[in-house]
């Protein structure tokens, strides 16, 4: 059954359209999110699914009601929301703030029987703001306060909350410890969650549907698995210096065209190195490397020329010699320190073709290990015991 | 030297300091509630007693209850001081409530009852009947027809703030309004203070400064009656003043009819302010000072507490002033706004400074 139904909906101010066909149904306990960049529209829909902005054309449907002609204390007890402004309210407590949630449902004035008392107490507990109760709301920290509100927005017992941005000005643990509150909400209490968010990554690993905001309209809406394709979000955001992986579900940025790096990586050994490298501005070249590694995805994302093999099969001699040819143009060489199986074991006859040629190297592995792998032969690398002293080397040949 | 352990210990005692402290908020409430009544009686017994002629408390008991011989006695309690505490009482509770509706209203703290203008829009009209020869040549001006222009142009600028209320987006917008209609209305008053002649002017002058001293039993009830209906309505709002502590936008999220409730704040807050300034001038501070006061000693910014105690507040600190510019440089009479302001200010900054929290 859809809880929230809108139907050719336009939103905007004075009559100046913001966005402009709106379909969206939104079933009982589902988590949709609204993305695209900023000033797109996707707080101006969030206003007007909440009742704050009356539609331009097209009608909201609130559990099969008009939305905008609903009764305020029905609409309150279904919908409840969590808005961006930051709130000032004065000397208010935790407890008192989210007791306010309670306002559909306290007398005259506002008394708070048993029941709404509980209700409180175990919306905090939910939230995990239960020590905070007594504090007051002007003291607590951004992340705090928005589980608070959230826990207000619970506590109106709604059928439907609506969060615009719930995750902006929070650190990285109350971003997550949000996103699970909601998901909670929706999988457990069978809650419709409709929210903005910034992070796709968050929005693809939390989100059952995804709308695609820009230019005034939707741009496709769906299961994040499905609409967000690189193109699609480069489309969306306009990023041009930047990569969407969908596999790696993040954002990269992309090469800048510097100085070539050959990077001798494989099963993760290379993305942390392929990311450090390209912060300081050299362009990636590496190989070769299995198609289902996720070197192959980040080097890929980060722009690099990657030299990849089909999965599963032993590195064929023609992909080695395409690897070598791509890498004469490189000044430098990196061994991230991959391991070496029987499927990429051609990869030190790379190592050897390349160091064989006179270029700077620099190898994540111990000399000993070094040595035993490659022979002694050629220009001696240098030894960099970490990634740390890896990027200190790296920040000085820069200059 | 602190070291970082001790500095965690003192957090916490703080901490332990401050739990304490709420936990006792149920109990403290209803406490200074008490407290403020009874100081609003002493204030008020001082406020009668005190002056040119000093009664006795025995006295005072016995002209009160209609048994004194002496006639001055009667004269000066019943005839000036007893009206003029009890407008001190009522004036300074429409004063103090009508800075908090304000306050909240506008969510912000600076916010007195004036600043939509509706002092500035009944002294325009006091300037016209005191400055102007529009009054033909009466000689003085009868103090009713004072009181009644100033409400009427503390009224017209309720009613052109209330029409506009309803349709601007957002508050600030009003706020900004009620600013303009201000300085609008003072260009006025000052070119007719420029145009006026020095007598009529020093009188006009003293007008703009506040006083209580004008009351008699008429307007002390006309204040009691429509001050008293409007300061219960208020009262009965504070349910939904509680959610527009949120913000207009999560307050109509819980169900709160913004559009109505807006008319109706500024409209009461509006014409408790016009009560006021008809018969006593512009009061400074007050309207901005008592519910500051309120808030703080109380610790909380719910209104089913905050009315009640800046109504009692309110009346306290204008009883407080107002014999402190009776007697001070007594027989000069020096204006109560400057006594409000004296003591206000201290006294919220002190407060504010003891606070962590922001308002």
């Amino acid at each position: 059954m859809n809880v929230m139904q809108t139907k050719e909906l336009s939103v905007g101010y004075d009559g100046r359209t913001v966005v402009a066909d709106i379909n969206l149904e939104a079933l009982k306990g589902q988590f949709i999110c609204l993305l695209g960049p900023n000033g797109s529209g996707k707080s101006t829909i969030l206003r007007c699914l909440a009742g704050l902005l009356a539609p331009l054309h097209g009608s909201v449907f609130l559990k099969d009601n008009l939305l905008y002609q609903m009764d305020p204390g029905d609409l309150s007890r279904t919908m409840a929301v969590v808005l961006t402004e930051r709130l000032s309210p004065g000397l208010i407590t935790v407890f008192e703030i989210t007791a306010m949630g309670r306002y559909p449902y306290t007398d005259f004035f506002g008394h708070l029987s048993r029941e709404d008392e509980e209700k409180t107490w175990e919306a905090l507990r939910l939230v995990g703001a239960r020590d905070l109760a007594e504090r007051y709301f002007n003291e607590l920290s951004d992340g705090e306060r928005q589980k608070v509100l959230i826990a207000r927005a619970l506590v109106q017992e709604p059928e439907v909350i609506i969060l615009d941005e719930p995750t902006t000005y929070l650190d990285v643990k109350h971003r997550l410890e949000v996103m699970e509150i909601l998901r909670e909400l929706s999988r457990k209490k069978g809650i419709t969650v409709i929210l903005s968010l910034h992070e796709i990554d968050i929005a693809l690993k939390s989100c059952e549907i995804v709308l695609l905001v820009k230019n005034g309209k939707i741009l496709a809406s769906g299961p994040p698995e499905e609409i967000l394709s690189e193109e699609m979000v480069a489309e969306v955001y306009g990023i041009e210096s930047a990569h969407f992986s969908s596999c790696l579900g993040g954002i990269e940025m992309s090469n800048s065209g510097g100085a070539q790096v050959f990077v001798l990586a494989g099963a993760g050994s290379g993305a942390p190195v392929y990311r450090l490298l390209n912060k300081y501005g050299f362009s990636i070249i590496t190989g070769v490397i299995h198609e289902n590694d996720i070197d192959y995805y980040v080097g890929r994302a980060l722009g690099g020329a990657v030299v990849g093999e089909q999965p599963f099969e032993e590195i064929s001699l023609s992909n080695i010699d395409q690897a070598a040819s791509l890498g004469r143009q490189a000044e430098y060489i990196v061994d991230a320190g991959y391991p070496i199986g029987s499927l990429n074991r051609r990869n030190v006859e790379l190592a050897r073709r390349l160091m064989a040629q006179d270029k700077v190297i620099y190898s994540l592995r111990s000399r000993q290990e070094f040595e035993a792998l490659y022979g002694v032969d050629g220009n001696k690398p240098v030894y960099c015991p970490n990634l740390g002293a890896l990027a200190q080397r790296l920040s000085r040949r820069k200059k | 030297m602190i070291l970082p352990g001790d500095l965690s210990k003192i957090r916490s005692l703080e901490e332990v300091f401050l739990i304490r402290f709420r936990l006792d908020k149920k109990s403290k409430v209803p406490l200074l509630l008490v407290v403020f009544g009874v100081m609003l009686i002493l204030f008020a017994i001082l406020n009668i007693v005190l002056g040119s002629v000093r009664i006795s408390l025995h006295d005072l008991v016995r002209v009160l209850l209609r048994q004194g011989e002496n006639a001055v006695y009667d004269k000066v309690v019943w005839d000036i001081r007893l009206p003029r505490t009890l407008a001190a009482i009522l004036g300074g509770a429409a004063l103090a409530v009508s800075g908090l509706l304000l306050q909240i209203f506008f969510r912000n703290p600076i916010v007195d009852p004036y600043v939509l203008g509706v002092s500035s829009g009944a002294t325009l009209i006091v300037a016209i009947l005191m400055l102007t020869g529009v009054v033909l040549e009466m000689g003085t001006i009868p103090p009713y027809l004072l009181s009644v222009g100033a409400f009427a142009g503390a009224l017209a600028v309720v009613i052109l703030i209330v029409a506009v209320s309803g349709r601007v987006k957002q508050v600030v917008t009003l706020l900004v309004i009620g600013l303009m209609i201000g300085y609008v209305c003072g260009a006025g008053t000052t070119i007719l203070e420029a145009l006026a002649e020095k007598e009529n002017l020093h009188n006009f002058v003293l007008w703009t400064m506040g006083s209580f001293s004008g009351f008699g039993w008429e307007q002390v009830s006309v204040l009691a009656v429509a001050g008293g209906v409007l300061l219960v309505i208020a009262y009965l709002l504070c349910k939904p003043l509680n959610a527009l502590l949120l913000g207009e936008d999560y307050a109509r999220s819980m169900g709160v009819n913004i559009k109505s409730l807006r008319v109706v704040l500024v409209l009461i807050a509006s014409t408790l302010t016009a009560l006021v300034t008809a018969f006593a001038g512009p009061v400074a501070f007050i309207g901005l000072a008592a519910p500051h006061i309120a808030r703080l000693t109380l610790g909380t910014s719910d209104n089913r507490a905050l009315i009640p105690a800046t109504i009692l507040l309110g009346a306290v600190i204008t009883n407080f002033c107002d014999l402190l510019a009776r007697i001070l440089f007594a027989p000069v009479e020096l204006p109560i706004s400057a006594i409000s302001s004296l003591i206000g200010a201290p006294i919220v900054i002190v407060l504010l400074m003891k606070r962590r929290t922001s308002l």
